[in-house]
């Protein structure tokens, strides 16, 4: 089932939608803040299919949420929702990253076809055959090298079984594997790995630790690659003896 | 991009007025000093000089003025944007829904209620809007009455806590003794209405307000609404009564508004012969306004 986020403050509007998607047979989530967006997009450890993002919000305005997204390597589809409607508005909107840019009030049948038109451009890119990754960027470890993680077509293989990794699990996991050995904390993973304030909630991390040990471990009740700190945060060892 | 670029300009036309303001005493100070023999002329000359920086002055302080007064207009125009298209769009938001889906009835009077909610919120947009034009005509005559400045302030009240859905207990009144005022009850009731709606509307989740009448000398009356939320910084105290003007900060970002209603409140009480103050001890200290009318005698 797709998932859509909705970001819109206008309490009215955000309900109507839920309504309307959910009628569509989405699975839907309404947040009325930046933050609150931000939060749910970055650590979510299950991904939004489509981003429906308002202009105005109370704490930041949707296009500087865009930007920040678009830099932490967030590239989820999305619509931006909006009262302005000058062409200046539509351009900065698509600059910041929109993918679609609609004007409120807008009608109900073409906003559906919108957001059906993004989910289905996006499962035609994630259905394309993956070619063989050609700058090979790709890490082993593992005590003989029997897990592969591939960062192009997001895939770990752990001897013959595959799994498939989304865009935050394998950017953390490639964080991880870049400072085998050393103590990390929860903090610096949510600075380094998404791009968010010191002041963000750090419990999301645990839970992809959890979904990564899920992958990585042959016990994930007793880890060996992803090894606790106490009081500090977790520590990658690439090849345990 | 288009604030930043206005700062530049009134950082442009300050430099500029300075600038040639000083060019202005260089060149007479090098003239005085080369003449000062001739002293009808140096008087002369001195006069001038002053005459020329003070019109460099004025003008540089009316171009600031009016581009402070651009900015402050698009900021307007932009929320009244917002204030006017949002309900539309929700309106039209849950009409498309009733003729796309089959909605059961519970929902289908919910979707009735929120939509009459956003048609009162289109109107009352409207309403302060026109009432702010029709403000700006000094030449429309006054339709004044004797009112009963106890009634109408309570008829304002019992409305805003129909609106808002607020306990009695939040919205108090402390009505003084029997006042009449003389002036047009339309009017006065939105100026104690806009009032009101600020002190709520600014409050937050944990709305504490109190409205009080009373006579404050012989000849007038006193209308005071107290809120405890959000407050306003002791500079920004005057420049709230001014037209679209709204605190800049994340305040006027949580909370839309047109930048109409104080200027209202202002209008009205100046066409009445009455004035409009508020007092606040800073953020976070809420604030308390002010309505001073003639009373009837």
């Amino acid at each position: 089932m797709n998932r859509i986020l909705i970001v819109e403050d206008e309490q009215h509007l955000a309900k109507g939608l839920c309504f309307n998607f959910e009628r569509e047979g989405y699975q839907v989530e309404a947040v009325e803040t930046a933050k609150d967006a931000l939060e749910r997009l970055m650590l979510n450890p299950v991904p939004f299919d489509v981003l429906v993002l308002d202009v105005m919000l109370p704490d930041k305005d949707g296009f500087t949420v865009m930007t920040e997204l678009r830099q932490a390597g967030q590239l989820i589809p999305t619509l931006m929702l909006t009262a302005r409607g000058h062409s200046a508005d539509v351009l900065r909107g698509f600059e910041a990253g929109a993918d679609d840019y609609l004007t409120k009030p807008f009608d109900l049948a073409i906003l559906l076809a919108r957001v059906r038109g993004l989910l289905r451009r996006r499962e035609w890119l994630q259905n394309r055959a993956h070619p063989p990754a050609a700058s090979g960027e790709s890490l082993q470890f593992g005590t003989a090298g029997e897990k592969t993680v591939d960062f192009d077509s997001l895939e770990l293989t752990v001897r013959d079984q595959v799994f498939r990794l989304t865009l935050m699990e394998a950017n953390l996991l490639k964080y991880l594997i870049r400072h085998e050995g050393k103590p990390l904390s929860r903090k610096a993973m949510i600075g380094d790995v998404w791009g968010l304030d010191e002041n963000t909630d750090t419990r999301p991390i645990d839970n992809f630790i959890v979904r990564l040990r899920r992958y990585i471990e042959d016990d994930p009740t007793r880890p060996r690659h992803l090894v606790t700190v106490r009081g500090v945060g977790y520590r990658f060892v690439s090849k345990p003896v | 991009m288009v604030v930043a670029g206005r700062h530049r300009s009134i950082a442009f036309f300050t430099a500029l007025g300075a600038g040639l303001v000083l060019v202005t005493i260089l060149l007479y100070v090098g003239w005085v000093l080369l003449n000062w023999r001739t002293g009808i002329l140096l008087f002369a000359g001195v006069l001038l000089l002053a005459l020329i920086i003070a019109g460099v002055a004025l003008n540089t302080i009316f171009l600031v003025r009016e581009i402070r007064r651009n900015e402050r207009h698009d900021a307007f125009i932009n929320a009244v944007t917002h204030e006017l298209k949002t309900p539309v769009a929700s309106i039209r938001l849950y009409l498309d829904t009733l003729l796309t889906h089959p909605v059961e009835d519970s929902k289908r009077t919910e979707f009735y209620r929120v939509m009459l909610d956003d048609s009162k919120r289109l109107l009352a947009t409207i309403e302060q809007i026109l009432r702010a034009g029709r403000l700006g005509h000094p030449t429309r005559v006054l339709n004044s009455v004797p009112i009963d400045l106890n009634a109408l302030v309570e008829q304002c009240l019992s409305q805003a806590r129909t609106l808002y859905s607020l306990e009695p207990d939040s919205l108090r009144y402390h009505p003084g003794p029997a006042i009449r005022v003389k002036g047009d009850p339309d009017e006065i009731q939105a100026a104690v209405s806009n009032l009101i709606d600020n002190a709520v509307k600014y409050s937050g989740r944990d709305v504490q307000v109190d409205a009080e009448t009373a006579q404050l000398d012989e000849r007038h009356a006193i209308v005071r609404v107290r809120d405890r939320g959000v407050g306003i910084p002791e500079k920004q105290l005057k420049a709230i009564f001014r037209r679209f003007y709204r605190i800049p900060g994340p305040v006027a970002m949580r909370l839309k508004g047109t930048g109409l209603g104080l200027y209202i409140v202002r209008s009205v009480a100046k066409r009445h012969g009455g004035r409009v103050w508020a007092e606040s001890d800073g953020p976070g200290q809420g604030s308390t306004f002010f309505l001073q009318l003639p009373m009837l005698r």
